[in-house]
């Protein structure tokens, strides 16, 4: 009985982790949206106040950033310095995908930011931070709809978490 | 073609019809790229057609000068914006990338070019030395001339103006070494890259990169008390009006402007007052009949000639 009880309780307290695994996931995501957030505002005020092209807006971002966008903000300024073969926005989405694709951020943000090299780089310097404040604005929206799922999400995951575990054990008693 | 700071800023396909010729960087003065006309090069004072690689002309695409838009501004044309306007881009190096396509005009003045159609690639060239044989002529009574650089363009003004900056800052036979500010509006003269200048211009020099003239030569007699104040391509009324007030403040001025003799130059409007009021104690008048940069006159403010490498120079 007293190993029944015992194999119970690591059921239940293995599928409880999982579960709050699984929450802890989803304020990830949208920690990493947050994250991505500031990058950018980042960028927009070197463009706006700093005119730096991008090369050096990345490079001065890359160096505050934490891993993994640091990684991707200096390996792109080191392609646009090196690299000079093709154009801006196959560059940006290639090294998104190399080193963002597994940073939490949720897929949908991902394939927008990918599309959004083909934005940058434009010729009027107005037009490239409205064209950022606009992105930033779809984000701010995606955010917030990501937060009001997120609460109910991470309820669900503790909750599930716990429930699994007393079904099983429920079912092997 | 070796000129890495050159080649870096040319499209993929460009670099390769080039990389089959036999040129010589020291030759290479223009590269001209049109949509759909050859590419053709400014080598050694001729223009000379490049080929493709079945020997036929190379055709520029728009594809082409797409690309080295792209290189030519680091991936971010809004931060040249300001020079757009102007029609010209410096890249590192001190080159000059002229640029030509469909004005978008506001309120009557040029916002910014679209359709880019033309891109010219003009070489600088740094001729160390090209400035010895003016300066026996440059001072009085140990001082440095107010002088004017008088020349067409593609003449060499700006190459000759550095070498005087730097002869100047470092000091030589004829001048003791002064501290001499630059402002470079163009970023032609230091081809600076980051604020630091490309070019070689003396150990006393102070250089204010990409600011307007007039306010630039304000800035550095504030700022930096040069002896000597040098500035390229004059011409406007705000020009004339702060080069009169570095004048006045002790500074020795060294200056560039477009003319293709000194009788055109007398014909200018707001240079012709200055020519008249004797305020540019020297004029050097270049010209490239026999070779770029060539002097074909150095005069005092008389118009009496004190130096020619042609022999024939006239006021």
């Amino acid at each position: 009985m007293l190993m029944k009880i015992i194999g119970g309780v690591l059921v239940i307290a293995a599928t409880s982790m999982w579960g709050h695994a699984a929450a802890e996931r989803e304020k990830n995501r949208y920690d990493q949206l947050q994250y991505l957030q500031k990058l950018l505002y980042m960028l927009r005020s070197e463009i706006l106040y700093a005119r730096s092209y991008l090369g050096e807006a990345f490079l001065q971002i890359g160096q505050r950033a934490k891993s993994p966008y640091q990684e991707w903000l200096l390996k792109l300024c080191m392609q646009m310095e090196e690299k000079r073969e093709g154009a801006f926005a196959g560059m940006w989405e290639e090294s998104i995908y190399d080193f963002l694709k597994d940073s939490g951020l949720p897929k949908k943000e991902l394939l927008r930011l990918a599309a959004f090299g083909s934005q940058l780089g434009s010729a009027d310097a107005e037009m490239q931070v409205k064209t950022l404040d606009l992105y930033l604005e779809e984000l701010r929206l995606s955010m917030e709809e990501l937060r009001e799922e997120m609460r109910t999400k991470i309820r669900l995951c503790h909750c599930l978490g716990v429930m699994s575990g007393i079904f099983i054990t429920v079912l092997l008693i | 073609m070796r000129n890495d700071r050159v080649m870096r800023v040319l499209p993929r396909n460009v670099r390769i019809a080039l990389s089959r010729e036999q040129l010589n960087d020291s030759y290479v003065q223009e590269l001209r790229l049109r949509v759909g006309k050859p590419l053709l090069m400014v080598y050694g004072g001729r223009e000379r057609m490049i080929r493709n690689e079945r020997d036929g002309p190379y055709i520029v695409t728009k594809e082409d000068v797409r690309e080295m838009l792209e290189y030519v501004s680091n991936f971010s044309l809004y931060a040249y914006e300001q020079e757009m306007k102007q029609g010209f881009i410096t890249i590192e190096g001190g080159h000059r990338v002229g640029i030509t396509g469909q004005a978008i005009i506001e309120k009557g003045r040029v916002k910014n070019l679209r359709y880019i159609s033309s891109i010219n690639l003009r070489m600088s060239h740094e001729a160390l030395g090209c400035a010895d044989s003016v300066f026996p002529y440059l001072t009085q009574e140990g001082q440095l001339c107010h002088t004017l650089i008088v020349s067409p363009p593609g003449c060499g003004k700006t190459t000759l103006l550095r070498d005087m900056i730097r002869q100047i800052s470092d000091g030589n036979r004829w001048v003791r070494g002064m501290a001499v500010g630059v402002v470079d509006e163009r970023s032609e003269i230091g081809g600076c890259y980051k604020g630091v200048a490309q070019n070689e211009l003396g150990i006393r020099t102070d250089i204010l990169d990409g600011c307007p003239k007039a306010e630039g030569m304000t800035m550095l007699i504030r700022s930096m008390s040069p002896a000597v104040v040098a500035v390229d391509e004059i011409g406007s009324a705000e020009d004339v009006h702060a080069i009169e007030h570095a004048m006045h403040c002790g500074c020795r001025l060294l200056a560039t402007i477009h003319a293709a003799s000194i009788e055109e130059l007398k014909k200018k409007p707001l240079i012709n007052r200055m020519v008249a009021e004797k305020q540019f104690e020297r004029y050097i008048l270049l010209g490239k009949r026999e070779r770029i940069g060539q002097i074909k006159g150095l005069f005092d403010n008389r118009g009496s000639l004190l130096y020619s490498e042609t022999g024939s120079g006239s006021c």
